[in-house]
């Protein structure tokens, strides 16, 4: 085992990225980047790669089926600048270009365990009518050059965009020495939080005895019983 | 000395009554907390959605806050705005909500509102375009005398917010 003079912490996030809801558009594949604060380094795993080229189920629901796996492992010293998922999706228009269809950013979630995220999906759009019209006629709609900045805040309010569609993921996440450096990510951590938990075990076996007691039973007779608790 | 980390994102803004919506949003906090990393203001990018009546901002949070006590726990400001067509901005509402004390992940929703004024007010905005706003919105918002003023309800802001606090159980804190 590790010596407990660990200074940085770990976190291992595996999960996927299932499933796009673009229902106007076919031909998707998706690139994605984890982008991260300085302090943080990655361990193991992919920080960016690319899926392969979904086209959408041909029944109503018509959802883009990934199943693409992720699997990272980070450490860090810090919190802040926690990894984000950065993803791009693209298709291809009638003449085969390569066109954005929308880009997405989340966090990975924090606490330990299993979750799942839907996120919606935009693109930019161009400022100007005359600017869209050129677009349309070039082939070329707006992009950003690098998605990563969608994964800071500063700089958004020069830009317009349209929601359309949304990304499933899933996540499962395991953190390793947060909380021997501090950091308390759940309620149940906490040694107070501690104590509820006995608290609500307490509570549970008083109510378990409480429905044994009430609980509906034909051949028991209540009759001359005294409630155990 | 105290640490809570507040990251996650403003997902979006929804039940507005149009949208091509942005969001101008500020974190205040009391004087004993200090930032130590992050921004604390910013301004979201204008969605106009496709389909669902669901502004989708995705703007990411990242602070982290050092604190000497409880008093003055961080709180969001936001201040909705429309955008039109010719790029005209309208103000759509003002909310405000504390960042919750316990840490782990909160899904929140901020109800907004924005003030009407008198009935000429609202006849004028109803024609002209455009409408009230606060000169001074902080105050409003943070001010127990905010009475006399005349709002009218608004859509709601969506936050996913995960909060780390650190050495907190130290000092006897009990969340």
């Amino acid at each position: 085992m590790t010596s407990s003079t660990n200074t940085f912490f770990l976190l291992m996030a595996n999960g996927s990225i299932e499933s796009a809801e673009l229902p106007e558009y076919n031909e998707i594949f998706i690139k994605y980047f984890f982008v991260h604060g300085q302090d943080w380094d990655k361990i193991a795993g992919l920080e960016e790669g690319s899926t392969q080229i979904g086209h959408k189920s041909i029944d109503q629901r018509q959802t883009i089926a990934f199943n693409f796996p992720l699997d990272i492992t980070f450490k860090s010293t810090c919190p802040f600048g926690w990894p984000q998922l950065v993803v791009s999706c693209y298709g291809q228009d009638v003449f085969g270009n390569d066109v954005i269809r929308g880009y997405g950013v989340t966090h990975l979630p924090m606490s330990p365990g299993r979750h799942k995220l839907r996120i919606p999906l935009f693109v930019p759009e161009s400022t100007s009518k005359m600017q869209k019209f050129f677009a349309w006629i070039q082939g070329r709609r707006p992009e950003y050059i690098d998605p990563r900045v969608l994964a800071h805040g500063e700089g958004r309010e020069v830009t317009r965009v349209r929601s359309q569609g949304f990304l499933n993921l899933n996540f499962n996440i395991v953190t390793k020495d947060m909380r021997k450096l501090g950091y308390v990510t759940t309620t149940g951590e906490s040694s107070s939080a501690n104590i509820s938990n006995q608290m609500t075990e307490i509570n549970n076996t008083t109510l378990a005895n409480l429905t044994q007691t009430l609980g509906f039973n034909p051949e028991q007779s209540y009759v001359g019983q005294t409630p155990r608790f | 000395m105290a640490e809570v980390h507040i990251i996650g994102q403003i997902l979006g803004g929804s039940d507005f009554p149009d949208n091509s919506l942005y969001c101008k949003w500020s974190l205040s906090a009391g004087s004993g907390w200090r930032l130590l990393q992050g921004i604390k203001e910013g301004q979201t990018h204008v969605d106009n959605p496709t389909y669902e009546p669901f502004a989708a901002w995705s703007h990411p949070i990242d602070l982290h806050y050092t604190t000497k006590g409880l008093q003055g726990w961080p709180k969001f400001n936001f201040e909705v705005w429309h955008q039109d067509g010719f790029g005209r901005t309208e103000l759509y509402g003002y909310g405000s909500c504390h960042v919750p004390a316990t840490p782990g992940f909160h899904e929140l929703e901020c109800v907004t509102w924005r003030p009407i004024g008198s009935i000429k007010d609202q006849i004028t905005s109803y024609f002209v375009g455009g409408g009230l706003q606060l000169k001074n919105p902080e105050l409003a918002i943070a001010n127990s005398e905010s009475y006399r003023l005349k709002t009218v309800s608004m859509g709601k802001v969506h936050l996913r917010l995960n909060i780390i606090l650190r050495n907190f159980d130290k000092y006897g804190v009990e969340f």
